[in-house]
């Protein structure tokens, strides 16, 4: 009876979240003309500012990493902690676990790793977690609320002129996720079904995109609770994070191709470029001497992909 | 002469008794032909067709019995009347508001502990599993109590003569909300459930089914339960009105005071008429009118008073002190699922700031509303005032030491800290008030409904002791003319 209620708020919800992205794609329709090749999946963000490259857009370190005297990574130093903001319920990448109250993941390895570097320890109180939800990352970040922000965070070209990021640490892409044995294929065989993704997420857009009618959610977990109860199709979003909720439901596969290209960052704010380049020098290590192969094994399966390559754009 | 021209005679009280002084003094006037409708020149023509003693006898006792059986007719409905609204107020409508409340504090409970032990993590403390348990059972027991009640009172109402047509209105609403209530629980405790095995398993879609078991139980159940609460306290209120109701009663005994009236006239024109001091049947008569005539405004003053007493000593500030607990428990529900989500001050600390600042206290808060009504827990709301400020500033010092990123610290003071005892605190002093209340109000409502015991009845026996006296006494008078 209530799941009911529920529905008719989220049906309203989607009705105009559906009536807004049609209007939008209509207009963008109009505007891009015979041009542009028909069936194309551009992330929405490469259209918005076509002179960037999220994948090159990093500032090149100079050397190892090294706390100089006056920079951003010497505050954090005397501070005592390093302030992170966080996932807590993207399972593999920042989740908190139940069992000890730790947040821990992929995200979590990486934050960790640039914290033992300005600290030069392994304590684990040197890192604070906060977790903050998709629609908070950028704020806090521009706030300084948090430090840095390890969120499972597409660099896009949008989101470049609101903050800077660290180089590509993991490339993601969007597919779907949905029961075993339903016979959807792929986002493409969704029309007009209910496809669950996050609010604050690039997601929704891309679902309503499909032709699929977006739910959106606080969190991707909610995600998985209307998956098992039958009030969505399917999920769709980064493959990184349909592997975390596939990983807590067996009777759930990921179908159907890379929708998009979604290479991962570390979010800093635009005021410490040093900062910056002190983390990309931690990623290189990283990538260097096997930790993020490590931490790939450890979180997300034991075929492990080479890491991607840097790039940088200055 | 038909009991309804004898009635109809009796409306006519001033006239009558005229119409009686000239009878006894001039010996001739036809007191059996008193239709009021009749012209007063007519009636005195009539006077002239002399009639005799014998004759007006006869009349008065058939005016006597029928006044007799008039006053049990009306004085046995008034009381069955106030009588089944004294029982409506203690054997349904105030169970059912309780029920209706209860079942809203157990689901609060519930909410509250299934937040605390998720938070304790995959290894839940067996206390908090034990109290969530029993909070489900004992919502489950009181929907289950309510349903029955509720179906009884609702055939009852389909009885000719009971409450109004508000009251099947109402009763139809509860069912929708019971009906709702029993569905929903299923669904709450499955999500419970199944947000308990998936963190047991560590997996973070555990919080997820947390989240989706409070959002249910805050935006339906607790919804429906307070709908009941507030649908049954309207019917307290219109059953206890009519309990203590004073337009029927005052129509009952004012005809009571007129039957005494007309049986002193009558006895005293015939002692005029007769030369006997005292006819016995009339004075047995006059007795049992008076008595039954007392008994009943003297039922009606100490009903009403009792339970006016219950009302304001009793349902009112345990329905103040409920308030305040139910409140209480929903800011502590979102102590905790402010710290499952663990992203900072959320929702659920807005929400608990919202809830802090309807319990107070504090000008027209519910804390301060339950320390100023009249129940005999005052001293425990009082202590509760004091436990609640305390808990908010422990509950402060808890969201710094979350904000300042001490999660797992935080967690354990919500868990076992100062948090934890100052709610505890808190939660106990304001069920121990409501406990009170609702004893006050219980054997209040019961006094009340005791002195309308046996009213009924007595008023039909009185009346046919009247009627019985009334022939007694004057059919000997009749047999001396024979």
């Amino acid at each position: 009876m209530i799941i009911r209620k529920h529905l008719v708020q989220v049906g309203v919800t989607v009705f105009a979240a559906v009536a807004v992205v049609l209007g939008t794609a209509a207009a963008d329709a109009a505007t891009a003309g015979p041009a542009r090749p028909s069936g194309a999946h551009l992330a929405p963000s490469v259209r918005s500012a076509p002179a960037c490259n999220p994948d090159a857009s990093s500032i090149r370190p100079s050397g190892p990493p090294r706390v100089t005297s006056g920079s951003f990574m010497a505050t954090i130093k005397a501070r005592g902690y390093l302030i992170a903001g966080v996932d807590q319920s993207t399972y593999h990448f920042g989740f908190l676990n139940p069992l000890d109250n730790q947040i821990e993941g992929f995200d979590i390895d990486m934050v960790r790793a640039v914290a033992d570097a300005i600290f030069g320890n392994t304590n684990p109180g040197n890192v604070h977690f906060k977790a903050i939800s998709d629609q908070d990352r950028i704020q806090d970040v521009q706030n300084g609320t948090v430090d840095i922000v390890a969120h499972t965070m597409t660099i896009t070209c949008d989101r470049l002129q609101k903050l800077d990021f660290s180089s590509v640490y993991f490339d993601a892409g969007q597919r779907v996720l949905v029961q075993k044995n339903s016979g959807i294929s792929g986002l493409a065989a969704l029309k007009g079904q209910r496809v669950c993704a996050t609010s604050g997420s690039d997601s929704p857009a891309a679902i309503a995109k499909a032709g699929a009618v977006p739910v959106e959610v606080t969190y991707w977990t909610d995600c998985l609770v209307l998956l098992q109860q039958g009030d969505v199709q399917a999920i769709s979003t980064d493959d990184s994070i349909l592997d975390g909720l596939a990983a807590q439901d067996p009777f759930t596969e990921m179908v159907g191709d890379r929708l998009t290209h979604e290479p991962y960052g570390l979010a800093i704010a635009k005021q410490h470029p040093e900062f910056v380049q002190f983390v990309n020098a931690v990623l290189e290590q990283l990538r260097a001497d096997g930790q993020w192969a490590d931490s790939y094994r450890r979180w997300i399966g034991s075929d492990v992909p080479p890491p991607p390559a840097a790039q940088y754009g200055s | 002469m038909s009991g309804r021209q004898a009635v109809g005679s009796m409306r006519g009280g001033s006239g009558m008794s005229e119409r009686t002084r000239a009878a006894a003094a001039g010996n001739t006037a036809t007191v059996a032909r008193t239709e009021t409708s009749v012209p007063r020149a007519v009636l005195r023509s009539r006077s002239r067709a002399e009639r005799s003693t014998p004759d007006k006898l006869r009349v008065l006792l058939a005016l006597l019995i029928a006044l007799s059986l008039a006053w049990g007719v009306v004085a046995a409905l008034t009381a069955d009347q106030h009588a089944s609204a004294a029982s409506d107020v203690v054997a349904v409508s105030e169970p059912l508001s309780l029920d209706a409340e209860q079942i809203y504090q157990s689901l609060s409970d519930a909410d509250a502990t299934a937040a605390s032990a998720f938070l304790s993590g995959g290894l839940e403390p067996a206390s908090l599993r034990q109290r969530y348990d029993a909070d489900i059972s004992a919502a489950a027991v009181r929907i289950e109590a309510a349903s029955a009640m509720e179906g009884a009172s609702a055939a009852r109402t389909k009885l000719p003569g009971h409450l109004s047509s508000q009251t099947s209105a109402a009763a139809t609403s509860t069912g929708d909300d019971l009906a709702t209530l029993s569905a929903d629980l299923t669904v709450y405790n499955g999500e419970v459930q199944t947000a308990r095995a998936d963190n047991r398993l560590g997996l973070p879609v555990g919080a997820a089914y947390l989240r989706e078991a409070s959002g249910l139980l805050r935006k339906s159940m607790l919804f429906a339960a307070s709908d009941i609460y507030t649908n049954e306290n309207s019917l307290l209120t219109s059953a206890s009105a009519q309990a203590t109701g004073l337009p029927l009663m005052i129509v009952a005994i004012l005809l009571g005071l007129g039957i005494c009236y007309v049986l002193i006239r009558t006895s005293r024109w015939l002692t005029r008429r007769t030369h006997r001091v005292v006819n016995g049947g009339l004075l047995l008569a006059l007795v049992v009118a008076v008595v039954s005539v007392v008994w009943l405004a003297g039922a009606f003053v100490i009903g009403r008073g009792e339970l006016l007493h219950a009302q304001q000593y009793g349902s009112g500030p345990a329905g103040a002190a409920a308030r305040a607990d139910v409140a209480a428990l929903q800011a502590h529900a979102d102590e905790s699922l402010t710290l499952i989500d663990n992203s900072g001050d959320d929702q659920y600390q807005g929400d608990f700031v919202n809830q802090q600042k309807q319990l107070g206290p504090g000008p027209s808060t519910l804390l301060t509303k339950a320390v100023a009504a009249p129940g005999p827990s005052g001293a425990l709301v009082s202590a509760a005032v004091t436990d609640a400020q305390q808990w908010y500033r422990a509950h402060a010092a808890l969201r710094a030491q979350d904000n300042a990123g001490d999660h797992a610290g935080a967690v354990n003071a919500a868990l076992t800290g100062q948090p934890a005892d100052q709610f505890t605190q808190l939660s106990t002093a304001l069920s121990n008030a409501i406990t009170a209340d609702q004893n006050a109000f219980a054997s209040n409502a019961r006094s009340g409904q005791d002195a309308f015991t046996g009213l009924a009845i007595g008023m039909i026996v009185a009346a046919l002791v009247m009627a019985a006296a009334c022939a007694w006494g004057l059919t000997r008078r009749l047999a001396e003319y024979r």
